[in-house]
């Protein structure tokens, strides 16, 4: 017997015990309050960690939490075949970065630009790829081709510094330019971002939108036959997350002060964009959190030890993660965390039923 | 421009195009017979261009001679991945199936890093520049016989999957997989074959490009990305239109390059790529659905 998830939100006029058990019953706000701890957990720990390493892993843990949050919504939630997120997030970074060099534009301006310019990229894909009836294979083939496309675009214009890429070099402290000699600045602006990210993903599962775009992740004909226009809502989840992504990339050229297009369009950075959201469990609104959480460690680990010594286990080790996890856990960690949930929630709904007779 | 520059370009169209047509029938066979996109493929053909590599450089095996070993050796590899791998996701949601060749594909290129490194190296054979003139024209012996070897091998694919009962029994499994299973064919021992052929031919490629091309491990997926415009282009799992495409696509890639610049002759498949997108989605042969 299946129960509609409206009838799960916590009723107003219940007791506290009960409010609980409504509570942990609605998987998806306990995800949500998890993440929201998270969060705020990375949001004070330059309260207790002052090592510069170990700061500059929390924020690249909660950035590439975003990128995984931004996919999400693409490929997790509404189970489109994107699979060149790099592209977005690379154009971001460019844009961001050709308007602060070049055009001495502020970073705080450059941002939602490089959202805008990521987002219209998206709506070009989008228009190429997701018209109704087209194979949906055009759309992983067409965002991987265009990673690489970009990629020699990049390497072929003056603007965007040819092959060695763009420098960003600094002596102090510039709030405009969002460059920053310490790492804690940088530490609440990721956290900030990672918050927005959080966010926009809970509004938009529990949103109509949100709803239709799981129900043509499990069935796009079944959705199409009910009436929904799958093609507008898949453009808009796809609109989201490149424009997530794009102002994500901005931000990651200016922390890293270095852009190389043939790393930020590279398959590398391309699946390490992705196996956050894989580990951690596609389509839950907490997975991509935890895997990056899980593999900024493990990814640390390989790039200082292993890698240091014969190129190419980096890329192994991440491909083998991907198609481990994918065979065996192809809903992630936080897959794995529903079993006992379900198992919890049938028992509170049997109890509640016992009691009401 | 001389039409001894054409002549040049069209030969380089030519052989371009030989070597696309022997990784995009493979990916659009997969694609035909199984419904997976292979994103590996271009990986295949940096496996076997580098088993001719070491095959030339630990054995001084000449690259035609190690041509069938790499198409034994691809083939065995196919049959393994897709026991393996691919077998097991042949049910799974599409995604799944992607994410799962991209991180074999990725996989393949960190193992060819780690093994051959992440320069570009050649295969030193002797008669790399070797040629003949018709007039004016250099008409190399390694990329005449690359183009020659491709077009034989299409025919002789072409004549298995109509002729042979194997074939038939494949192509059978294409057009309706429990439709095949009815007539008492063997499905999975279908899908094996499918991907062994698959890798083998990319494994010829390889053997082919070894004598002439500079390779390092993410040259395959370079060829991998134009392969991918190619069975669009020839629509999906149409093994002609593939075969068609390859050669439009390399002289398109050849005459690009020619007046682009060599570095950037892909964004011409790019265009094209948009452009099928925008006014042929089906491909050039495929029916409007």
């Amino acid at each position: 017997m299946t129960t509609s998830t409206r009838a799960d939100f916590p009723k107003l006029d219940a007791s506290p015990a009960p409010r609980l058990k409504a509570f942990l019953r609605d998987w998806d706000s306990v995800e949500m309050v998890a993440s929201l701890l998270i969060v705020g957990l990375f949001g004070l720990s330059p309260l207790v960690i002052k090592v510069p390493y170990y700061l500059n892993m929390i924020i690249l843990t909660a950035l590439f939490a975003y990128f995984g949050l931004a996919w999400n919504i693409i490929g997790g939630i509404s189970g489109q075949l994107l699979i060149g997120f790099a592209s977005f997030v690379g154009v971001g970074g460019f844009v961001t970065m050709v308007l602060l060099i070049r055009f001495s534009v502020s970073p705080w301006i450059g941002l939602p630009i490089s959202a805008a310019s990521s987002c219209l990229l998206g709506a070009f894909v989008a228009f190429l790829t997701l018209r109704y009836g087209l194979k949906v294979d055009y759309l992983a083939l067409f965002s991987l081709a265009l990673m690489m496309i970009l990629k020699i675009i990049a390497q072929e214009l003056d603007i965007t510094g040819r092959a060695s890429g763009m420098f960003l070099s600094f002596q102090k402290d510039s709030l405009i330019n969002m460059t920053f000699v310490g790492k804690v600045p940088y530490l609440y602006i990721a956290t900030g971002m990672l918050l927005l990210g959080v966010v926009i993903q809970y509004v938009t599962c529990r949103s109509k939108t949100g709803r239709y775009l799981v129900a043509i992740r499990e069935d796009e004909d079944a959705a199409a036959a009910l009436g929904v226009d799958t093609a507008r809502y898949k453009t808009i989840a796809l609109l989201l997350g490149s424009a997530m992504g794009g102002l994500g990339g901005g931000f990651y050229a200016i922390f890293s002060t270095y852009l190389d297009p043939a790393l930020i369009f590279g398959l590398a950075f391309n699946v390490s964009l992705l196996i956050a959201p894989i580990i951690g469990g596609k389509g839950t609104l907490i997975g991509p959190i935890l895997g990056a959480i899980l593999n900024k460690p493990l990814s640390e680990w390989i790039g200082g030890t292993v890698s240091a010594q014969r190129p190419g286990v980096t890329l192994v080790v991440y491909g083998v993660i991907l198609m481990v996890f994918i065979l065996f856990l192809p809903n992630g960690i936080a897959g794995l965390l529903r079993v006992p949930h379900e198992r919890l929630r049938v028992r509170l709904r049997s109890t509640e039923r016992l009691r009401n007779n | 421009m001389d039409p001894i520059v054409y002549g040049q370009t069209l030969i380089s169209g030519l052989f371009l195009g030989g070597i696309y047509a022997l990784i995009a029938m493979g990916l659009t066979l997969m694609y035909g017979v199984m419904g997976i996109v292979n994103f590996a493929h271009g990986e295949f053909l940096t496996l076997g261009w580098y088993i001719c590599f070491w095959a030339f450089t630990l054995d001084g095996i000449d690259p035609y001679i190690a041509l069938p070993l790499a198409a034994v050796l691809m083939f065995v590899v196919g049959l393994a991945i897709q026991a393996v791998v691919i077998q097991p996701v042949l049910k799974a949601p599409f995604l799944n199936q992607i994410l799962l060749t991209l991180g074999l594909s990725t996989a393949i290129v960190g193992a060819a890093q780690f093994f051959w490194g992440a320069q570009p190296r050649t295969i030193l054979v002797s008669y790399a520049r070797a040629g003949m003139m018709i007039g004016g024209v250099v008409v190399s012996y390694p990329r005449l016989v690359a183009f020659i070897v491709s077009v034989v091998v299409a025919v002789l694919l072409y004549l298995f999957l109509n002729r042979t009962k194997t074939g038939k029994a494949i192509r059978a499994c294409a057009q309706s997989r429990p439709g095949a299973r009815l007539m008492g064919i063997d499905v999975q021992r279908m899908f094996m074959l499918t991907t062994g052929i698959g890798a083998s031919l990319t494994g010829i490629a390889g053997a082919l490009l070894g004598p002439t091309y500079p390779f390092m491990p993410t040259t395959g997926g370079n060829f991998g990305f134009t392969a991918f415009v190619i069975v669009v282009l020839g629509s999906m799992g149409d093994f002609i239109g593939a075969f068609v495409a390859s050669i439009i696509i390399g002289l398109a890639e050849a005459f690009g390059g020619l007046w682009l610049g060599d570095d950037v002759k892909q964004v011409v498949s790019m265009g094209i790529f948009v452009l099928v997108l925008l006014f042929r989605p089906q491909g050039l042969f495929g029916r409007k659905t």
